[in-house]
């Protein structure tokens, strides 16, 4: 894959639109999560100055993320540009939004940033997190979210990667690990805004990839397997458009130029 | 591989071995990624002729030929006596036999254009050889290749994705197959710089069905070549010998500067070939050629006699006809079912694929279900054919595809 820099633009993107929508997942699967979280109802807007917004609503111990901003949050940090929230999110200790509303719900933002925390601590494979099988499991699952939902990402503003998928049949690809709920995530290369999402994908998929367990999608997750070893064992199963699985990994590796260490 | 299967016991085991000593288990076009993993066996035992046996015992009537090297089938006793002959005498020593000049003689004058010939042992060394032979012929850097189009695993051209550079391809650009527009925009962009341009004699990317060349695109190609002074270089590695004895330009009509050959060159034994017009003979002296086994002379033997068997059987007819039997068959069988099958490429390195099925499924479930019955179809890869095919071979196939077919169906395919 091509060693171009990364965008900021496209590491904002990734963050707003790949990294947030984990902790919809982390709220799901984590006890620690659920208790931070506590009964908070509240939304909050992270918004970029001219540029895109994402929405975090925390209700009842669980979250969830849109696109946009919300109308009436509770909160709005504010970033002045790319550069700025990407610092914030890989963080730098300086980068500090600016809460130009609802500045004084100290003890919201203290919860969320704590579940920031939280969530960093998971995708980045902290020691403490990998050395519980829950902690591990947490891991891949998240892991396997931000690089398939970091895909749109990527094909929307990464011009190697875009270089890469125009070589690729079109198709819906759906990942999922066996025996895991709710882990199935789906890119869409057919669609004009490359859409992503998981749960069920909206059509049937042009190529499954499956890992066979939690294990398996840890290690891959993490590039400590030898997939292709793995698929002759049967341990990723590829049925389908395989061109396209193929170079959808390619594209996930363009990942790591961005998100490092946190990408697979 | 699926791990409840018995049919493949022994080849699971020797998997199992294999990953935990060689990267991918088995690496290359022969991995289980790009076949049907647990529905094809991993590990072959031996083979005779056009079948092959699998290390669990099971036999295939064989459709890939080793990925195309078998042209005569295995174990050819002509072929393996020519071999074991010359083994006999040398089989690597400090200098080339005379074997190599016989050889490279009777390659000029089965090839009409060419002038000289040097040898090698997989088709990327002569590629990528070829291709530093029209950079030295024209002191020029670019080099156009059609998308998708294969023709090797050197950092050019490789299909893989691992350890490449950005600059690795900076002067490789793609055109489209049967697309003279796209090709006349690369000769606009780049005029004056462009060294070679090489191209298969037909498109047979993995995944998708063949291309055959569309009425006037390889004239425009060849045209556009000489005006430009273009070396124009053949890559016939996978087709040749099996559409034309002189080449697979030929069949095609038109002639290229270079032409690259090997598969079915030796019959299964290790030897690529690239031929060339007398005007790059200066160019070709100048471009280091050498390896550690590329003297020995048994493969040359081997090579030797395989090209005058061919010729004198004329095997490229044998294929033609084997082939139309085989996939006039197939396709007549998918019809019965209600399914609109695509024979592509031609008959002698044919390919059948499903014509309403973009995510390939049907394909790779029909492809288990005729292997599984003995006859080793590959769903992303095209096929081979060999003159040790035979009549009952065919009819044996076109049986188990039968019930292939009645088989997806039923599920639903």
């Amino acid at each position: 894959m091509s060693q171009a820099p990364a965008n900021p633009a496209v590491l904002s993107r990734l963050y707003l639109n790949a990294v947030l929508p984990c902790l919809t997942d982390l709220s799901r699967q984590d006890p620690a999560a659920r208790e931070i979280l506590g009964d908070l109802e509240a939304s909050i807007v992270l918004q970029i100055v001219g540029g895109p917004a994402a929405t975090v609503r925390l209700r009842q111990g669980q979250v969830a993320c849109e696109n946009g901003s919300s109308r009436a949050p509770s909160v709005i940090l504010l970033f002045f540009n790319d550069r700025h929230l990407n610092a914030f999110f890989s963080g730098r200790t300086w980068a500090v939004p600016l809460p130009v509303w609802g500045g004084w719900r100290i003890e919201l933002l203290s919860r969320f940033s704590k579940l920031a925390q939280l969530l960093d601590a998971v995708l980045n494979g902290k020691v403490p997190v990998l050395a519980t099988a829950a902690g591990r499991r947490l891991h891949a699952r998240l892991s396997l979210i931000v690089a398939v939902l970091g895909l749109r990402s990527l094909a929307q503003g990464d011009q190697a990667a875009q270089q890469t998928l125009r070589s690729l049949p079109r198709g819906l690809a759906a990942f999922s690990i066996e025996g895991e709920q709710g882990a199935t995530i789906w890119f869409d290369h057919g669609s004009l805004d490359y859409a992503a999402g998981w749960g069920e994908p909206p059509r049937r998929p042009d190529v499954r990839i499956t890992f066979a367990d939690m294990n398996v999608a840890y290690s891959a997750m993490r590039d400590e397997i030898d997939t292709l070893a793995a698929v002759g064992r049967g341990q990723i199963k590829v049925e389908g458009l395989v061109p396209l699985a193929d170079g959808l990994n390619v594209v996930m590796e363009r990942l790591r130029v961005y998100l490092q260490p946190i990408a697979p | 591989m699926n791990s409840t299967s018995n049919r493949f016991r022994r080849s699971q085991e020797l998997f199992e071995r294999a990953a935990k000593v060689i990267p991918g288990g088995i690496y290359g076009h022969a991995g289980p990624a790009i076949g049907l993993p647990g529905a094809f066996p991993y590990y072959a035992d031996r083979a005779q002729g056009s079948h092959y046996w699998d290390v669990d015992g099971n036999e295939y009537i064989d459709y890939l030929c080793g990925y195309g090297p078998m042209i005569l089938g295995h174990q050819h006793p002509e072929v393996e006596e020519a071999a074991a002959r010359q083994q006999r005498d040398a089989l690597c020593v400090n200098h080339p036999g005379p074997i190599m000049v016989d050889l490279a003689e009777y390659l000029v004058s089965l090839v009409e254009f060419s002038a000289w010939a040097v040898f090698g042992k997989n088709g990327s060394d002569m590629t990528t050889w070829a291709v530093q032979v029209a950079r030295e012929h024209t002191k020029r850097r670019k080099v156009l290749k059609v998308a998708g189009a294969y023709h090797g695993m050197d950092p050019w051209c490789t299909p893989g994705h691992g350890g490449l550079l950005d600059e690795d391809r900076a002067h490789i650009h793609d055109f489209n197959w049967n697309d003279p527009e796209s090709f006349d925009r690369l000769l606009k962009q780049f005029r004056g710089d462009i060294a070679g341009v090489i191209m298969t004699p037909f498109h047979h990317p993995v995944f998708q069905p063949s291309q055959m060349p569309a009425p006037g695109f390889w004239s425009h190609i060849e045209t556009a070549c000489r005006r430009e002074g273009i070396v124009l270089i053949l890559d016939d590695i996978r087709a040749g010998f099996r559409l034309d004895m002189r080449g697979s330009h030929k069949h095609f009509g038109f002639e290229p500067d270079l032409i690259c050959f090997c598969k079915a060159l030796a019959n299964g034994h290790p030897l690529s070939a690239a031929l060339g017009r007398k005007e790059l003979r200066v160019a070709a002296s100048k471009v280091f050629l050498t390896g550690s086994y590329w003297n020995s002379p048994p493969p040359m033997a081997a090579a030797m006699a395989c090209l005058q068997i061919m010729k004198r059987e004329d095997t490229v007819a044998a294929l033609r006809r084997t082939g139309e039997m085989l996939m006039g068959g197939l396709v007549e069988a998918g019809k019965k079912y209600g399914y609109s099958m695509i024979a592509s490429g031609p008959p002698a390195v044919p390919f059948l694929s499903f014509a309403d099925d973009a995510s390939l499924r049907r394909q790779q479930r029909f492809c288990a279900e005729v292997t599984r019955r003995g006859a080793i179809f590959h769903p992303h890869h095209n096929w081979f054919l060999s003159a040790a095919h035979t009549p009952q071979d065919i009819a044996a196939t076109l049986r188990m595809a039968d019930e292939a077919f009645a088989m997806i169906k039923e599920e639903g395919f």
